[in-house]
């Protein structure tokens, strides 16, 4: 019996070595350790054994089954490395080749800055108002101080709809819809579009604005430069904070018109900024007594600012657009790069 | 307003250069917009000699000459007549430019060579029209001198941008006035020296105002026995500085004073004044009248008009009449000088159409002070440079003379405001500076006079704003707010809309913004009903063009424009969408609605042009996956797809409304054939329109969400023919109408028609997916269940199972 399991597992190893696939070394295991099996038999021939033998044998068998299992087990593992080693080496693609992309969607360079600006104010605790586009008079001249025949009237050329009505010629309406709506404390940030008459390369009928009002106890004019460096800072990726220049608007006084350097040459001065070194981008002021008293606020115990920009001038700044009517017509090669 | 900086000299002797004036005339709040040096760059062009001058051999209208410019004798040949040998003429060489950005370069002029150009007046940008070369006086700088300096035309020109509030600036005393408070300057006031006659005024002229409320001052001088002439070349210099032009001595010396000083005047000739009268009176309805610039107008009852005993002869503050102005034969004058009503001068003008530098100030307001003073240098230099007699004394119908009110004002209130802290003593003197009236009383409070030409200064706030100003906004502090905690959010509006937006971008689609107005004829290209609401759009009074002249009521249009431009440029896979607003007329006193809508559109492949897929084209299915999914995410439910009622401008077989319960929400379809001509589109187009508001109605905010069955599903298949006209829905619909709980998912998978499919018929194969949530089904059970359905199908629908 000892002979025939020496000559069993010398078969078996020689078998295992010379096997090619997987498969081969399956059919081995089923033939030697299967329930047919050779060494199964052999197991099964250890009760015609003396008692003595029995133990012996039985260990003999068992240290044979386990040496072909694991040089089994070890012939197989390495037969699936080399059938996956194999296969990969067979399968190879051109990753050159573009992928399938998704099509990518894309904002309106209009939208794309609304939203920045308002995430920039949300953080200053600002929040959205509307207000409508189609306007009383009331509210987009008279409120804000521009009395009926005032020369600063002609600062914005106006399309006039019938009712005494008219389209908005700046956000500047939603600070009074707001105001009357509300009692201070007010922060708000108003982004909406709004109409002039005025049809060129740099001016087109319509455009957009965002109006921004803070009203509470104890505003300064400097809170107002903070404000507005803070966020010139933050939309600009700048450290160059702003200049203020006196300006004048009806319903704000002190008023300033608001520069920040020229973000294209750096100050250094260039055609963007007309040699200047500053561009201005923003108009803005404390807001005027006159306009709170159309709104019924109390303006000897509170005060505020109110300020208001052209989106479209800084979507051309931000993103190297020289000409204005390009946001409007759509062209889909150029609004795809956004 | 046009300013030199030579001329702002004459008033206040400051050190500052060109460019430091500039900034400090920005920084106070009068913006210079534009600087033009004159003579900058021009050293090239020189003052020169003609030594030789000969015929042009090949030309008959041209000359050569021989020309010193002081270092070499320069070959030039020039085309005008006007100059000889021995001439001190003007001569750019070789590398200059002339205004117009004219390079000099040298050149062959019908075979004879020209290093450098004799120039005229125009072509050195002195005056707008020339004739001939300049031939400037003998001997008036050394040959080779540049020509601006010999001339000394060395100038800063400032063109400065004013607003609407600094009337007191459209004048160079002004601007110098504001300067001098700045730098805490002395002012010198122009010289003005009466010399007059024995007659009193009164004795020659009359003035008669019989409107006080729209002319509260009228004063006038008379001046005889003048002789008009050209100006002399100090005031044509001025003027054409100040880009105005040279008429004559009279006419002149009112717009220099104008200029100077800020007070419009006007100069008429006494002699064609009937009874050497004037008459201010309101103009009658229909009343007419020539104005200088020999147009007729109509006038009416809010015009006020300057007349003589008869008739208009100026309609005030705006512009004169053609039948009294000052011609080469006039010899006597009266010079009105007159503070009209701000409001009336604007309304005249703006309904005339009529802006003139006189207009301009009137509206804005002068000086009613200043009146008198204007009046009186003026008539001194016409005296002076017409050889007129000036009558005694002057008219001044003034008769509502008052004080201006004094305003209580709080340095610590400045302080407090503009977020600065100065001593009040340095505030009070600012104050005086800008010649304020100060005084303090015993009890420490400040009342403040502002000077009379400040009629922008009535209240604290205004003086508050002049102590920034002349402080500095550059001194000012940037400090954050000291403020309240406000609780807000963005509004459910606000949150859906920015969803909605995210979710169409990601939907591969560009986001595209039109002109809220459009053509009325863009309505008729939808072909729409005659009684269909959108026709009904509000329109604009002044439109700038028709294409822009109504509301738009639909977005629609702006969006088929949009894919029409686009496909002219070969852009033809397109997605877009477009979210904004519609303007629908309010009814009886309400404002018009302004709801939001969203549109979008699809044409082209549906993949581009790729290396690994097929290229299809786009179909009513893909729009309508658009839709599908925003009312996925926004959670709208109970939706149906109804084809009842198609809208006019989609194809009647390839379109629905959409609906939630029954709310229509939006519509879909293919874009109808003849629309597509109208808006000039090659390919088929398919679009979306989604009703914003209903979405934020019907979006239910809360989600409820169910744990997943852990046992395995089955699937089975039922593959039918159905005919053409039954819609598939109808098969998933009666799927689940077997009430069971163990469908889990019923999706159709197979749409075929051709082979082996009767005609009238298609094939449509279902996959329905059975589980349950508390055990695993068996087969048998699947199995009586699907027979059941299939059973129902059978008998309700009257499809063929195959």
């Amino acid at each position: 019996m000892r002979e025939q399991l020496d000559q069993l597992r010398n078969d078996a190893m020689q078998a295992i070595a010379t096997a090619s696939s997987v498969e081969q070394l399956q059919d081995i295991r089923i033939r030697l350790l299967g329930r047919k099996g050779e060494l199964t038999a052999l197991m099964k021939g250890l009760g015609s054994l003396s008692a003595e033998e029995r133990p012996i044998v039985g260990q003999l068998v068992n240290a044979v089954r386990d040496e072909i299992e694991s040089t089994l087990g070890a012939a197989i593992v390495s037969a699936h490395e080399k059938v996956i080693s194999a296969r990969l080496q067979s399968e190879r693609i051109d990753i050159s080749l573009p992928g399938r992309r998704p099509l990518k969607g894309t904002k309106h360079p209009v939208s794309l800055v609304i939203e920045e600006i308002c995430s920039i104010f949300a953080g200053l605790g600002f929040s959205v108002a509307e207000g409508p586009e189609i306007e009383h008079d009331w509210y987009n001249f008279e409120a804000l101080n521009f009395p009926p025949e005032h020369p600063a009237r002609d600062m914005q050329d106006t399309f006039f709809v019938e009712n005494n009505l008219l389209l908005r010629t700046h956000t500047s309406p939603v600070q009074i819809r707001t105001m009357l709506k509300q009692k201070p404390p007010v922060r708000i940030i108003a982004p909406g579009t709004v109409y002039r008459c005025d049809s060129d390369a740099t001016h087109s009928p319509m455009f957009h604005q965002i109006e921004g009002l803070m009203v509470d106890t104890r505003v300064t004019f400097g809170d107002l430069k903070g404000i507005l460096t803070e966020f010139t800072n933050q939309l600009f990726g700048l450290k160059t904070g702003v200049r203020l220049r006196p300006s004048y608007f009806p319903f704000t006084e002190p008023s300033a018109e608001v520069d920040i350097a020229c973000v294209i040459c750096g100050g250094k001065g260039c055609r963007v900024c007309k040699n200047s070194g500053w561009l201005e981008i923003l108009g803005a002021g404390m807001v005027d007594p006159e306009v709170y008293r159309h709104v019924q606020y109390d303006a000897e115990n509170i005060s505020g600012f109110a300020f208001g920009m052209g989106i479209e001038r800084i979507a051309m700044l931000k993103y190297g657009i020289s000409d204005m009517r390009l946001l409007f017509e759509n062209d889909v090669r150029f609004l795809r790069q956004f | 307003m046009i300013v030199t900086y030579n001329w702002l000299k004459e008033f206040i002797d400051f050190d500052a250069t060109p460019e430091e004036l500039a900034d400090l005339l920005t920084m106070l709040g009068l913006e210079v917009e534009s600087m033009a040096k004159l003579g900058a760059g021009m050293d090239d062009v020189v003052v020169a000699l003609v030594e030789e001058k000969w015929q042009h051999p090949n030309a008959d209208k041209l000359s050569v000459c021989k020309v010193n410019n002081g270092k070499e004798v320069l070959d030039v040949v020039c085309g005008a007549q006007n100059f000889k040998q021995g001439d001190t003429v003007v001569l750019a060489q070789i590398g200059a430019v002339l205004p117009g950005d004219f390079k000099i370069k040298k050149s062959k002029i019908r075979g004879e060579e020209s290093c450098g150009m004799l120039c005229s007046e125009k072509e050195l940008g002195l005056v707008d029209e020339s004739a001939g070369i300049m031939v400037l006086p003998p001997a008036v700088a050394p040959i080779g001198t540049p020509v601006f300096s010999a001339l000394g035309r060395k100038d800063t020109i400032f063109e400065i941008g004013l607003t609407p509030n600094r009337s007191d600036c459209l004048s160079a005393i002004g601007i110098a006035r504001d300067i001098a408070a700045k730098l805490d300057l002395k002012l010198k006031h122009p010289q003005c020296t009466l010399v007059e006659g024995p007659d009193a005024v009164e004795s020659v002229i009359g003035v008669t105002v019989e409107n006080t409320d729209l002319c509260p001052r009228y004063a006038a001088r008379y001046i005889s026995g003048c002789t008009i002439a050209p100006s002399p070349g100090w005031l044509v210099k001025r003027l054409n500085d100040i880009g105005m032009r040279s008429i004559n001595n009279v006419v002149d010396v009112t717009n220099l004073i104008m200029m100077e000083l800020g007070q419009p005047l006007h100069a008429f000739d006494c002699d064609r004044l009937s009874e050497n009268r004037i008459v201010v009176r309101t103009a009658k309805d229909g009343e007419q009248f020539t104005t200088l610039d020999n147009q007729q107008r109509i006038l009416n009852s809010a015009d006020l008009v300057i007349c003589d005993a008869e008739r208009p002869v100026a309609l005030a503050g705006v512009m004169g009449g053609l039948n009294s102005e000052i011609e080469s034969t006039t010899t006597s004058i009266l010079l009105e000088s007159a503070f009209f009503k701000p409001a009336a001068i604007r309304k005249t003008s703006k309904r005339l159409g009529l802006h003139t530098e006189s207009s301009h100030r009137f509206e804005r307001g002068i000086d009613i002070e200043g009146v008198g003073c204007a009046l009186d240098r003026a008539a001194s230099l016409i005296v002076e440079l017409s050889g007129g007699v000036l009558a005694k004394g002057a008219i001044d119908v003034y008769p509502g003379k008052s004080d201006r009110a004094a305003i209580m004002f709080r340095p610590e209130k400045a302080n407090e405001l503009i977020g600065i802290d100065l001593e009040r003593d340095v505030i009070l003197d600012i104050l005086t500076r800008l010649e304020c009236r100060v005084s303090t009383s015993a009890d420490g409070s400040v009342s403040v006079v502002p000077p009379h030409y400040r009629i922008d200064v009535e209240r604290e706030i205004d003086l508050i704003e002049e102590i920034a100003r002349l402080n500095g906004y550059d001194k000012i502090t940037a400090t954050m707010p000291i403020a309240r905690v406000v609780s807000d959010r963005p509004t459910r509006h606000q949150e859906i809309e920015k969803r909605l937006r995210d979710l169409l971008v990601n939907s591969g689609m560009a986001e595209i913004i039109n002109f809220s107005f459009t053509s009325p004829d863009n309505i008729g290209k939808l072909l729409l009903n005659n009684d269909d609401p959108r026709r009904t759009a509000i329109k604009l009074a002044n439109p700038l063009v028709d294409e822009q002249s109504v509301m738009r009521t639909t977005l629609l249009p702006g969006l088929l424009e949009t894919i029409s431009r686009n496909m002219n440029f070969r852009s033809l896979d397109l997605k877009l969408f477009e979210m904004r607003r519609i303007y629908l007329p309010g009814e009886g006193e309400n404002m018009p609605r302004e709801p939001l809508c969203v549109v979008g559109a699809i044409t082209g492949s549906r993949d581009g042009d790729g290396w690994s897929r097929p290229n299809e084209p786009v179909d009513f299915f893909d729009a309508k996956g658009i839709v599908e999914t925003v009312l996925d995410v926004l959670d709208v439910g109970g939706l149906s797809w109804n084809t009842e009622n198609p809208e006019p401008y989609y194809h009647p077989g390839k379109s629905c409304q959409v609906f939630a319960g029954r709310e229509q929400i939006g519509s879909l379809g293919e874009l109808h054939p003849l629309v597509q001509k109208n808006f000039g589109i090659e390919k088929p187009v398919f679009c979306f329109e989604l009703n914003f508001d209903k979405l934020v109605k019907l979006s239910r905010s809360k989600k409820t969400i169910t744990a997943p069955s852990r046992f395995p599903d089955s699937s089975r298949d039922i593959a039918m023919l159905i005919p053409e006209d039954l819609s598939a829905v109808k098969i998933v619909e009666c799927v689940k109408a077997e009430k069971s709980k163990e469908i889990e998912h019923v999706q159709i998978f197979d749409v075929y028609r051709g082979k082996g499919v009767p005609e009238g018929y298609k094939s449509i194969a279902v996959r329905i997916r059975y589980r349950s949530f508390e055990r695993t089904l068996a087969e048998e059970e699947i199995s009586v269940l699907h027979k059941k359905i299939v059973a129902n199908l059978t008998n309700k629908l009257q499809v063929t199972v195959r």
